[in-house]
């Protein structure tokens, strides 16, 4: 089947230093990918540059049949993010939610000035949203009054808003207390089974095992290895994933 | 001194008038200083290279030099090159230029305060740059820069005393008009600086309007 997500020999460079140093990948619709790695491995980055808000220096991002090479113009790049961005959804570490709007503001902004939907259409799709993800009631709450787990729920509803073909999770769980991490993940898991296509750079070995369809290993800016979640967590190949594995297994 | 006081009272519509056309200036000026600054914010956060230099040379030649001298270049030296403005025209000029280099510091600043994700996060759901200032960083910016702004606009009030010396019948002029005719300078002094006071305060107390209502929501 095409892959809905594909990257070939994406290089990314900050002034002189190579994060990405020629990746290729590829993710098939309805497919969950688990991007695993030490921090500085590149992995955030490699999600940054799948809706361009980091644009490659080098090489290939193609997502739903869109394609931005690294080559051309930056106007060009930035148009093709733009679609791009239309049809990802992105879900941030520290959930970025716009504080000046409630839950439900949040979920529908892109719907209202991306789409220009009429708000009584987009109240309802905002509605339906947070109800999927738990916070039926939180609609009229502005984010400073929510749970950190909460908050994410909603920025991942608003991720949800423009219907997209990906989404993306940049370490999702991360800024979150230990209790919190559960209702995160549960949503995610169900949206799994829904069918999304999901791409995920997490520290959640759990998730990751439980999950995944397949699970990327990055180190020093490179796919070291790529495998199903049961190979890799009890027979990693490579010496840089099993010497990950032992210490995330220490703590 | 007391017994003078009555002239005072005799002369109040007169200075009242003068204290109308200090609040007119101080209103013109700020509704025109207001959009340079946004104007210059803009061009200093976002223009490219020679843009943001010219923008930068205005903040800096205008923070750098006292508005007394800017006011009397605007009236006096234009004249020079052939430009001739009556002195109402001349203050709104040079304090719309002038306030606008102080407000454009004020909302680049109130700008760079909302932190980058919230950019990220409005770019990543599909809004053009413009979409995503409009709707997520100027709302967040706007809370930020109300009181700044507000001193800024007060500390103008008061300013704009200083362009009395371009014979603007404000209120400063008015009293030392009426200082000129009696030979008597406290009933006046006082009285005006009573007014200058009132104005102030009352302008503050509109702005502590705003700015609660600002940030109520959230």
């Amino acid at each position: 089947m095409e892959p809905i997500v594909r990257t070939e020999g994406l290089v990314k460079a900050f002034r002189r230093t190579e994060v990405l140093k020629g990746i290729d990948l590829a993710v098939a619709k309805g497919e969950i990918v688990v991007v695993l790695g030490p921090s500085g491995s590149g992995k955030s980055t490699l999600l940054r540059c799948l809706n361009g808000l980091e644009t490659p220096t080098a090489g290939t991002v193609e997502v739903n049949g869109i394609r931005v090479d690294g080559d051309m113009k930056p106007r060009i790049q930035q148009a093709r993010y733009r679609e791009i961005r239309r049809q990802t959804g992105m879900v941030f570490q520290q959930f970025n939610l716009y504080p000046h709007k409630t839950a439900l503001g949040n979920v529908i902004e892109s719907l209202l000035v991306v789409k220009k939907m009429p708000r009584a259409e987009a109240v309802e799709i905002g509605r339906r949203l947070l109800e999927r993800v738990g916070l039926a009631d939180k609609c009229d709450d502005y984010p400073s009054r929510l749970s950190g787990g909460q908050q994410q729920r909603v920025a991942i509803a608003r991720a949800l808003a423009m219907e997209p073909a990906v989404m993306l999770f940049d370490e999702p769980t991360s800024a979150l207390d230990p209790e919190l991490v559960g209702e995160v993940l549960d949503v995610m898991r169900q949206l799994a089974r829904d069918g999304m296509t999901m791409i995920v750079v997490t520290h959640e070995m759990k998730f990751a095992r439980q999950a995944a369809d397949r699970v990327v290993f990055m180190d020093d800016g490179a796919v070291v290895e790529e495998a199903e979640p049961a190979q890799f967590f009890e027979s990693p190949r490579s010496e840089r994933a099993q010497k990950f594995l032992r210490q995330i297994l220490q703590d | 001194m007391w017994m003078d006081m009555d002239l005072l009272w005799k002369n109040l519509d007169f200075l009242l008038r003068g204290a109308g056309y200090t609040l007119q200036i101080a209103v013109v000026s700020m509704f025109f200083g207001f959009f340079i600054g946004l104007a210059v914010a803009v061009a200093r956060l976002w223009g490219n290279g020679p843009v943001r230099w010219l923008a930068k040379a205005y903040v800096s030649v205008i923070r750098g030099t006292p508005l007394l001298v800017q006011i009397v270049i605007v009236y006096y030296g234009l004249v020079d090159f052939g430009i001739t403005l009556d002195a109402f025209t001349s203050a709104y000029l040079a304090l719309s230029i002038n306030i606008g280099a102080y407000l454009s510091e004020t909302f680049r600043g109130s700008v760079l305060s909302v932190p980058r994700g919230q950019l990220e996060a409005a770019y990543a759901s599909g809004m053009t740059t413009w979409q995503a200032l409009r709707r997520i960083i100027f709302p967040q910016a706007a809370r930020v820069a109300i009181a700044p702004m507000g001193n800024t606009f007060i500390g103008m009030l008061k300013e704009t005393s200083l362009v009395s010396v371009i014979t603007v019948t404000e209120l400063l002029r008015s009293a030392e008009l009426l200082i000129a005719q009696y030979s008597v300078y406290m009933p006046f002094y006082l009285g005006i600086a009573f007014m200058y006071w009132v104005m102030s305060t009352g302008f503050s107390a509109a702005l502590q309007y705003i700015e609660k209502r600002l940030s109520r929501a959230y």
